[in-house]
């Protein structure tokens, strides 16, 4: 009665649609790159040098602060360039394709039997990177326990490839990445699915503490945030993690073989689009490798994730799945003198309660409430509403339907850097 | 990256459109005089927010519009201009623009104006409404639900309680239209009404019960003196209405979770 019915809006985006049934082409492209923004502040201690040949899954650099968790190289190539920002923190690390070098292999043998050894694999083949922990939604540190892992077999985002097409005929992949999950926390595992039931799951094996979860197949329900909310909010102490299906699938391919995966299922879509399509690439490959030849004449802008949060970038991001190409709105108009002067001096426009702000919500959680607390700041009142299970992606809706400035995606990204600050002192 | 259009004025003229019915019928019953006065206030109303925004750089909004239009129908008649404009002052000042303007404000300022005219004046006479007003709001309270912009919880609570008081006592259907009116102008107002969705029923529904109970005890009042009675009291328990539902929820959570 209260909150428990899950609805939720479509956005509609001009443009192709990539077909589900469709061939999916495999594209490496012929030069990739690392990279992190500005806010990330990820300090890294570098294990190659430029001009350095590094195989496919060899570790290239590992984080400062954690030394055991390292990134690993997503194509076998050439260290083309790297950038560090003052402090050594990871700007943007570049590779040229060589495919002669060939792969990094691991021995997964000890981590089959030990835990730790599971770990320490994971973490040296960066599919630790993977998992994000909720609260703050940063990547899990090397010691903490999950009180739950949530897996996503679904994506609702526009545009975003069905995680399902992803581990098609990958049922043992599959099966074989839960069992390790299982091996990671003492809680529940949660497969989240949004379409028919035991789909893209069909091939784990009953187990207490694995739950079904079925998840409303729109928009924000395939976000993680929604889910952990639902089922198992996070607390400072009970941190919760999520992982993509494809990423345990990934696991699971790593523990049979030893080798990193080299790609993942990428869609190339938007209203700048002549066809979409989905398609196999490196993490980190090269935009316009990807969009060369299927976007319309014109302005346009690539960005890097779905329509409602992906940013322009160069390189597809290290978690994003979507290439959305956009036409490029050119606002060269200047306001009124009177206009731009009010713009600046006023506070922002305070939202309105309609029925559209509650669906972009999900029907989860007293939207309004949530809004406004995020608006003026109110920790104790959005921690109370359940802000610790989300992250600023999980907002992303109601900065679309709502229009808001500042938005409300960055006001929780901030509140919740604050707040992690606070436990960290 | 893509932006959509549901910002404070977007909803503001959409408020405006669903309240489009009542205002075109309205002006044919009332004619040049009901013209005025509505200029009348909107200009006042104007000026109030132009004084804002140049003092205190708080944008105005379309919503005044909507206001205004609640205002000159339901305000008591044969009002002097000046009293009207005192009225509508005290209320669009100290019931909006103080608050911050439009969407930041608790009460409806229509309501508080209104509240401020009948108890500041109790020798003027309340409007009687015409009966195609009434006729006129249903297309525009199922316009504002359709789209959103006002709750379908709210007015179908409000509908569903008085449609059970009248079951029991039919002589309080004499009052349907001015609560039907009020109901749309001034308790629907998606600003000054519950912002959860049980908060909305519960809402809807005290807002007609007092109505009945008005009826009931409060001999020799207006129809339209009673529901906006009505309306001032319930969006005064209104943000305690949506704290309950919100406790009760965090609660029940804590509890089924834990």
């Amino acid at each position: 009665m209260l909150w428990s019915r899950q609805t939720g809006l479509t956005v509609d985006i001009r443009g192709p649609v990539p077909s589900e049934r469709g061939p999916v082409d495999r594209i490496i492209t012929e030069e990739a790159a690392i990279n992190a923004s500005a806010d990330a502040d990820l300090r890294v201690t570098m294990l190659v040098e430029e001009d350095e040949l590094v195989a496919q899954g060899a570790p290239i650099l590992k984080l400062r602060h954690h030394p055991e968790i390292m990134q690993v190289a997503p194509m076998a190539g050439r260290v083309a360039a790297i950038d560090l920002a003052p402090g050594r923190r990871l700007s943007e690390i570049r590779l040229f394709r060589e495919d002669d070098v060939g792969r990094r292999q691991y021995a997964p043998d000890r981590a089959h039997r030990d835990d730790a050894a599971l770990r320490s694999l994971l973490m040296q083949t960066a599919q630790w990177l993977a998992f994000r922990s909720r609260p703050f939604g940063r990547p899990p540190v090397p010691e903490e326990t999950p009180a739950a892992i949530f897996v996503l077999g679904l994506d609702t985002k526009p545009l975003a490839p069905n995680p399902i097409v992803a581990v098609r005929g990958r049922e043992e992949d599959v099966a074989r990445g839960v069992a390790q999950l299982l091996r990671l926390t003492p809680g529940p595992v949660y497969l989240c699915q949004g379409g028919a039931a035991g789909e893209g799951f069909a091939g784990v094996a009953p187990h207490d503490r694995i739950c079904r979860v079925r998840a409303a197949p729109i928009h924000p329900w395939g976000l993680p945030g929604f889910l952990v909310h639902r089922h198992h909010p996070a607390t400072l102490s009970r941190p919760v993690w999520d992982i993509h299906l494809e990423d345990v699938a990934a696991i699971g391919a790593l523990l049979e073989s030893g080798l990193v995966p080299e790609t993942r299922l990428v869609s190339v879509a938007g209203s700048a689009a002549t066809e979409a399509r989905l398609v196999q690439c490196q993490p980190g490959a090269d935009l316009r490798g990807l969009c060369h030849g299927r976007v319309r004449h014109g302005p346009h802008v690539v960005l890097s994730g779905s329509p409602l949060e992906g940013c322009m970038a160069r390189w597809l991001g290290m978690r994003d799945r979507q290439v959305t190409i956009l036409d490029a709105v050119r606002d060269d108009r200047r306001d009124h003198w009177l206009l731009s002067a009010l713009k600046r001096a006023s506070r922002q426009c305070p939202i309105i309660p309609t029925a559209a702000i509650e669906h972009a919500l999900g029907g989860a959680l007293p939207a309004v409430a949530m809004l406004r607390a995020l608006a003026v700041g109110d920790r104790e009142t959005a921690t109370r509403l359940g802000a610790l299970s989300l992250i600023g992606e999980d907002l992303t809706l109601a900065d679309y339907v709502t229009c808001a400035e500042p938005r409300h995606s960055v006001l929780l990204h901030r509140m919740l850097q604050e707040i992690a600050m606070e436990e960290a002192a | 990256m893509i932006r959509g259009i549901w910002d404070r004025e977007t909803v503001a003229l959409l408020l405006l459109c669903a309240m489009l019915p009542i205002a075109v019928t309205w002006l044919l019953a009332e004619g040049w005089g009901g013209a005025a006065r509505l200029v009348l206030v909107t200009l006042c109303i104007g000026i109030w927010q132009l004084v804002w925004m140049l003092v205190r750089a708080q944008p105005p909004s379309v919503a005044g519009l909507v206001t205004s239009l609640a205002i000159v129908i339901l305000a008591p008649e044969s009002l002097s201009a000046l009293q009207l404009v005192l009225g509508v002052s005290l209320g669009i000042v100290f019931g909006e623009l103080a608050f911050g303007g439009w969407g930041r404000n608790i009460l409806n300022p229509a309501t508080v104006t209104l509240a401020f005219l009948g108890f500041g004046f109790p020798a003027a006479p309340w409007a009687d409404l015409p009966i195609q007003l009434g006729w006129a709001a249903i297309p525009a309270a199922l316009f504002a639900a359709w789209f959103g912009v006002a709750s379908w919880r709210l007015l179908l609570g409000a509908g569903l309680v008085f449609a059970a008081a009248a079951y029991v006592d039919s002589g309080v259907l004499e009052l349907w239209l001015a609560v039907l009116v009020v109901l749309v102008l001034l308790v629907a107002d998606p600003v000054a009404s519950a912002s959860t969705p049980v908060g909305g029923w519960v809402n809807g529904a005290v807002y007609a019960g007092l109505v009945v109970l008005f009826h009931a005890t409060w001999q020799g009042s207006a129809d339209v003196q009673m529901a906006i009675s009505a309306a001032l009291l319930v969006s005064i328990a209104v943000p305690l209405v949506d704290e309950i539902v919100i406790s009760l929820w965090v609660a029940r959570r804590r509890r089924s979770l834990d």
